[in-house]
């Protein structure tokens, strides 16, 4: 790892995205208040509370009020890990738009997200499909490339595109046509036990600032406390996996394709580039040279590392700012001598900006979009208007908010100007850590076989390394000509 | 033939249940199989590619990888399930106070959801925060916890014991209903004659089992040919493709990387296995009725 050097290219692309970016965000907040290209803690806490929006009304310049129909929505939703606020704005969600358009009868299923993309791409082909989808943003690509999306976005139910990031936008466009609005966006961060840092020698307030830090801090954790550093997380066919490895692999250099560089073209191959092995390299020192993280690593996902982190037996990960509130929840349900220990792993929690690499600081740029269904895959029928009213109501600066409160960020940015954010702000801890990294945020290739290349391509080219089944040079080429073999298969 | 017209029409509501709930996908499958399927494709615009796929799943590296795991995993499975079912079938045969207790306690693993059962060993065999390290640990057995289910050597056996623990109660049960029909005037007999109880066993019980056996083995052979939930839910095949067996290559094939044409022939290759199978299942069910 140490002998690895950013090539002058991958410099140049990641100072194009930079200089690239402010421009895109500066001309969006001219048109709607927020400002993304000066977004950071203090700008955010600033814009929060500055204006005032009423979603009936708006709604009702896009669909009357009193329009009566039928609607089908299938989503992920609360689970038995939410949070009690996530709960509560979910419940009162479905009320508020049963109020608001109390003629439209919503059909709705709550699916647990590991199966639900399995589920609607049998729907999909059984001609049984809903008529709204609110999907992650790496899933809408596949369906809009096979034909089974409707052409939909956010002008289509009254909103301007301005009103989003030019990243969910990114994610809702397939041949250069909308497919897709953004429901919510959301950037992960860094999150450590300042506790266990203190015990370990490190400075307790002070976040690895490059993933060679994290290398080296797990390390030493692991040496000084006996407890794992690093949250490692590396099972196939979960979504938590790519969200915590990729922001290693951009941030050395590397890649699944170029979907990193300014202007991707989705058909430069970067996963045996030199970075992508340095982040392989790194993972490789910490799981079997170092022994620093969890010997689960590769059958664990996020939710597993929370029991650890809550017991003070796990001092780093990355995660959501709802993080935070899980583990006061976790901590309040703890009984005696467990309680003081969760207590104080909850006021020892800090969130930091994601480290950086050789070649940038990033992360995944997260979220999920609502999509429509193309009407001849629609079980019973399409309804067009019930479809505009619901999706205007969903996306709007009211509930993307609200739907997103402690797990995400809105998808339409005049949300941050609401009096919810100024809530948020004040009664969610780190939240505005986690939001300012929003800019760093790079979206996963907008493809069809995204799923494929981040659930399975991706982790089994980490597990190949951390099983010792190859080389961290033999997995990242084997993953690179898997990658390309799926490619030229289209 | 004209004469039992009437009874073709009683059985076709039957027949045409049949025809398409089992016919129809099974037909379906084949005719999909010669076909390619990318993501990038509705279902209706898939190519026509005639045996390239069956090439491919024959010549595909992972799938002999997973062959060798589904030889292994299904052999054991089934041998071991049949020798754990029948020590406690032979054990529970013979009258004692709580027999009745310990049968229902015996049985609960195999009433119980798989996925249920897959979930709490996956608990218990946590490589970080598993019961059984825990246990180990905290009586000094040892310093460090297990790795069963993170380490490419120990899976598949892991898996095993757990496939084992689920499916020997269902042996059990076969061959008690077995082992009450070996007659018990035979055994007196035997006794009488001074063969001793190994004797009795190996030369009367034995061979009185040997068609249950059969039937009992070739139904878990098939099972176990075909037996998804545990490794998907334990470990989705991994790590590092360790635990892959092709039901579970099938499933991911298909629902992962969405080539229904690839997972389709591949399906139609275990179908020829598990109709060789099917074969011999019928003709030890059917053989025994044969006159000699």
């Amino acid at each position: 790892m140490a002998g690895y050097r950013i090539g002058r290219r991958e410099l140049l692309a990641g100072a194009a995205t930079a200089a690239l970016l402010p421009g895109a965000l500066a001309a969006q907040g001219n048109k709607t208040g927020v400002d993304a290209s000066t977004w950071t803690p203090d700008y955010i806490n600033k814009l929060a509370g500055t204006a005032e929006y009423d979603t009936a009304a708006e709604c009702a310049k896009v669909v009357p009020l009193d329009y009566k129909g039928r609607l089908t929505y299938w989503y992920w939703g609360v689970n038995q890990a939410s949070t009690e606020i996530e709960r509560k704005m979910e419940a009162d969600f479905f009320a508020a738009f049963a109020k608001t358009y109390p003629n439209i009868e919503l059909v709705k299923q709550n699916l647990d997200y590991n199966a639900m993309l399995d589920k609607l791409r049998t729907a999909s082909i059984g001609k049984s499909a809903p008529m709204v989808a609110r999907l992650p943003i790496l899933w809408g690509s596949e369906f809009a490339a096979k034909g089974q999306l409707m052409a939909f976005g956010p002008n289509d139910v009254g909103y301007s595109e301005d009103e989003f990031w030019p990243g969910a936008l990114k994610s809702v466009t397939w041949k250069g046509k909308r497919y897709g609005v953004p429901t919510n966006n959301e950037t992960m961060a860094f999150i450590w036990n300042a506790a266990l840092f203190k015990e370990a020698g490190l400075d307790p307030d002070k976040a690895p600032a490059t993933w060679e830090d994290v290398v080296a801090y797990s390390k030493q954790i692991k040496e000084k406390t006996g407890k794992n550093g690093y949250g490692m997380v590396a099972r196939v066919n979960a979504g938590n996996t790519p969200f915590r490895f990729m922001p290693q692999l951009w941030a050395f250099g590397g890649g699944a394709l170029d979907e990193a560089e300014a202007s991707p073209t989705y058909s430069k191959i970067m996963l045996n580039s030199p970075g992508a092995k340095a982040a392989l390299q790194a993972s490789y020192d910490m799981y079997v040279r170092d022994k620093s993280v969890p010997v689960s690593a590769l059958t664990n996902t996020q939710t597993e590392n929370q029991d650890p982190f809550i017991a003070g037996q796990l001092a780093m990960m990355i995660s959501h700012p709802s993080e935070y509130a899980l583990m006061i929840e976790r901590a309040r349900k703890a009984t005696g001598a467990d309680k003081q220990v969760a207590d104080n792993v909850v006021a020892n929690m800090r969130y930091g900006l994601i480290p950086r690499g050789p070649a940038r600081r990033a992360v995944v740029f997260g979220g999920s979009n609502a999509h429509v269904f193309n009407p001849n895959i629609v079980e019973g029928g399409m309804d067009l208007q019930a479809v505009k009213a619901f999706v205007a109501f969903m996306t709007g600066p009211e509930w993307s908010i609200k739907l997103a409160w402690n797990i995400s960020n809105p998808g339409n940015v005049r949300g941050f100007r609401t009096k919810w954010m100024r809530e948020r702000l004040d009664t969610i801890r780190f939240l505005d850590v986690s939001t300012s990294m929003l800019p760093n945020g790079i979206p996963f290739p907008v493809l069809p076989q995204s799923a494929e290349i981040m659930n399975i391509i991706v982790p089994n080219m980490l597990q190949n390394t951390l099983t010792r089944k190859m080389t961290p040079d033999q997995a990242a080429e084997n993953a690179a000509k898997e990658l390309k073999a799926l490619i030229n298969d289209l | 033939m004209v004469r039992h017209r009437a009874d073709y029409l009683y059985v076709a509501p039957a027949i045409l249940v049949m025809g398409l709930v089992i016919a129809y996908p099974v037909w379906f499958t084949f005719y999909l199989s010669v076909f390619s399927t990318p993501p990038n494709l509705a279902l209706e615009d898939k190519i026509f590619v005639g045996l390239d796929n069956y090439g491919r799943i024959l010549g595909a590296d992972s799938v002999r990888e997973a062959s060798l795991n589904t030889l292994v995993w299904t052999v054991a499975s089934t041998g071991f399930a049949f020798v754990l079912g029948f020590g406690a079938a032979l054990a529970l045969n013979r009258p004692f106070r709580g027999r009745g207790l310990l049968r229902g306690t015996l049985l609960v693993p195999y009433v119980i959801s798989a996925v249920a059962a897959a979930y709490v060993w996956r608990w218990l065999l946590h490589s970080d925060l598993g019961v059984i390290s825990a246990l180990a640990m905290a009586s000094g057995l040892r310093s460090t916890p297990f790795n069963f289910l993170d380490n490419t050597d120990t899976v598949l056996a892991s898996l095993i014991m757990v496939n084992v623990w689920k499916e020997f109660p269902f042996v059990m049960i076969m061959m008690l209903a077995g082992l009450q029909t070996v007659p018990d005037q035979l055994l007196r007999a035997a006794q009488v004659d001074g063969a001793g109880p190994w004797q009795r066993f190996w030369h009367i019980t034995v061979p009185h089992l040997g068609n249950v056996s059969l039937v009992t083995i070739l139904l878990l052979l098939a099972a176990n040919f075909n037996g998804f939930t545990i490794p998907w839910v334990m470990t989705g095949g991994g790590p590092a493709g360790a635990s892959e067996i092709w039901i579970t290559q099938i499933y991911q094939l298909a629902f992962g990387r969405i080539r229904f044409g690839l997972a389709s022939a591949y399906s139609v290759i275990l179908f020829a296995v598990m109709m060789t199978m099917g074969y011999f299942y019928v003709r030890a069910l059917v053989g025994k009725d044969r006159p000699s």
